[in-house]
Parts: structure tokens; sequence; C-alpha cells
């Protein structure tokens, strides 16, 4: 059995169903049975994308305010979501789809709630949304087989090194405490769910 | 004038707030006291944040007469929380125990988003939509409001010259400092979109 030590962290176990709900995706189910419409996947790819500028910009504003020993995970994550974004768009190339679309209102709820509270809310609680974001992808895209026609895409979010990226956030949300983390964490779930039923329905 | 313009490409969200049974339930005064309060509280939370927007939007303020336009725009935000806290001062309001619905926090998350992270025609952009939509709601409503209206108080303020004004101020503000820009006609258009959906949750949600 495969050891997960981030699934033990007290904000997945503090967030209730909420967790299941943001993690076990009908779209991931019928993207693993090769049973997904290409318009949903086209509209979570360009909306991911628009998703992963967002996440770019509240992490950046993350770094500036966390103390010295977050800096290490929070800058080489950075590092990869420069290399994440390159990625989408030889993806977009390759499967001629358009990245160039607005932001859906669910993603764009998102975005203006991570970047509302990079601003106004404490580091503390910036950690545990990060953790959200990251530890709630993780598990989502575990779930399932890393095979078919988006093994690639499978694998990008749930092979060792993203694990143990994800592990490395869980533990600075832990040693950096705070009451309004949980609440944050719990929002981002909620976000989660959201933009996952956006891709799926349209 | 970029004001008129930005307006009546949106006209259709605009009518369709007016058309809001929450907004018809108001203006014949048949709506539920619950929800009436459930809405105040709500809207309490929401003025807070745009007071905080504009108070942003006046730090980044290069002239003296926009400063002093944010500076006048605050009180006329402050003046409408009075308002929201003599409501609360009858009973089933406690406001400071009041949770954001949905609606409530994707339309703050937004204001609070664009304020500090956007730069100033996007803030302007974003903030004057609520202001001409409760003036000209106001001003629809003010025609069948009598003295015994259950909310003549609240139609009254925003049917009032004075809110006209206010809202005249901020489209001057608009057509001053902001261009026909996609930026600035996507917040315009998605601050309208979350009027529309503050009205939907209040008919959800009693306080």
């Amino acid at each position: 059995m495969e050891i997960r030590p981030w699934l033990t962290a007290p904000l997945i176990s503090g967030a209730g169903s909420l967790w299941e709900e943001a993690t076990r995706p009908p779209f991931l189910d019928a993207l693993a049975t090769s049973a997904l419409p290409a318009a949903a996947f086209q509209r979570w790819l360009s909306q991911d994308y628009l998703f992963a500028q967002g996440l770019t910009a509240f992490q950046g504003i993350a770094v500036a305010k966390v103390p010295r020993d977050c800096h290490h995970a929070l800058i080489a994550g950075l590092a990869a979501l420069d290399k994440e974004m390159d990625w989408f768009e030889t993806q977009a190339r390759r499967l001629e789809l358009d990245l160039t679309v607005g932001p859906h209102p669910v993603c764009r709820r998102y975005i203006d709630f991570l970047l509302r509270c990079a601003y106004t809310e404490p580091y503390p609680v910036l950690l545990a949304v990060l953790f959200g974001v990251e530890s709630s992808y993780l598990a989502a895209w575990s779930a399932i087989p890393p095979a078919g026609p988006y093994a690639e895409f499978i694998e990008r979010w749930s092979n060792p090194a993203f694990a143990d990226y994800v592990s490395a956030l869980g533990g600075l949300a832990e040693r950096h405490p705070h009451p309004s983390a949980q609440p944050g964490f719990n929002q981002v779930l909620e976000h989660e769910r959201d933009f996952w039923r956006m891709a799926w329905e349209g | 004038m970029l004001h008129q313009r930005l307006w009546e490409s949106n006209l259709d969200l605009a009518r369709a707030c007016l058309a809001h049974r929450f907004v018809r339930a108001l203006g014949d005064g048949s709506l539920d006291p619950d929800l009436f309060r459930g809405y105040i509280a709500q809207d309490a939370l929401f003025l807070r944040a745009f007071a905080k927007a504009y108070a942003l939007a006046l730090a980044r303020s290069e002239d003296l007469e926009t400063l002093t336009a944010f500076h006048g725009l605050i009180g006329g935000a402050l003046e409408e929380l009075k308002l929201h806290g003599s409501y609360a001062a009858e009973p089933g309001i406690e406001l400071a125990r009041v949770v954001p619905n949905a609606a409530c926090r994707a339309y703050t998350d937004f204001l609070l988003r664009t304020a500090w992270h956007g730069p100033l025609p996007e803030i302007v952009a974003a903030t004057t939509p609520c202001m001409r939509l409760y003036a000209w709601v106001g001003a629809e409503l003010a025609g069948h409001c009598d003295d015994a209206h259950p909310y003549g108080r609240w139609i009254r303020t925003y049917g009032s010259a004075e809110f006209e004004r206010l809202a005249g101020r901020m489209e001057a503000l608009l057509d001053r400092v902001a261009a026909d820009t996609r930026e600035v006609r996507e917040s315009y258009g998605y601050a309208l979109r979350c009027e529309l959906d503050f009205f939907d949750a209040a008919m959800e949600d009693a306080a």
C-alpha cells in the first residue's frame, strides 16, 4: 500500500465531506474511461490554463509574505507553475485548442477568491489555501489510473514529485497554524468542486 | 460617453434586476420581512467591501480631483452603512454575526481583488454599476411608493436626487479615468451579473 502522508493532514480531515466532493469529480471518471466529450476537455484545458495564471499571481504575492522556511517550497512551486503554463500552451497547440477564451464565471470566482486572499489574509491562511489547491488536485488525479489517451495529463498531477511538493506544503501549513486556515481551506474545496462541475457541465 | 455605452450594452442585466421577484416584491411592499432583513445583512457586508474598494482607489489616485471624488464616495458608502445599521437596530438582524452567502462572497472577492490587484479604471468600472443600478431601480420604484409603504425608506433613499447625483459623479469619474477596453467592459458587465446573483441569493436566505 502506497503511503500518502499528505492525506493525513488535519486540514483534510477537518474539511469533512467537502474533501470527497472536491476530489471525486465525474469529469475525471469520464476522462479515465475515455467517455469525456471533446467540448468538456477543451473547456477544462482553457479554464485551467487561466486558473494557472491566477494561481501564479497568488503564489507570487504569497512568496512575498511568508517567512524564510516557506521559501524553498513556494518558490520551487512558482517555477513549476511557469513550466506548467508552457506545457499547457504546447498541449493546446498539439490539440489545436483555443487558449484565448475569457474566464468562465466559475473560474473567475476562484481566481478572485485567491487574489483577494493573497492581499487580505495573513500568510498562514495563504499556506492553507495553497495546500488546498494542490492537495485536492493531487487527490483527484491520483484516483484514476495513468493510462489511456489522457495518460500524460493524469501522470502530471499524480507523480511522486508532485506528491512530495504537496507533502511539503502540508507540513508548512501544519507548522504555521491559524484560526482562519480551515475556513480558507474549505473555501478552496468549494471552488474546486464548482470548477470540476463547470468543466463537466459547462 | 463611455458610461452610457456600458450601461446600454448591459441593459438586459439591469432590466433582469428590476424585473427580479425580490425587487418586484420590495417595490409593491409584499416582500417577506425576513427576506428583507437577510438581504440588508448581506448588503451591509457588501458595503464594507465597497468602501474599502473606494479607499484603495483613492490611494491610487494621481490627481486631487480624483482623490477628492473618492473621498466623497467613501462618505456616501458610509452613509448607506448607517442606514443599514438603523435597520439592524430592528429585531431580527445581528449584523456582527452575519456570514456572507456565496453570491456576496463572489461579489466582494471580485471587488477586493480588482481594488487590490487591478488598475484604477477597472476599479471604477467595477464599482459604477452598483451605483447606477440602485439609482435606476430606486427611481423606478419611487413612483409607486407612498408614506405607508413598508420599505419606503429604502426606496426613497435610492430613488432620491442625492443618490442620483452620487451615481452621476461615479459615472463622470468613469468617463474621465477609463477607456473603452475589454477589461473595463468585463469589469462593468461582471459587476452587474453579481448584482443579479445577489438578488437571487436574497430570495433564498432569510436572516
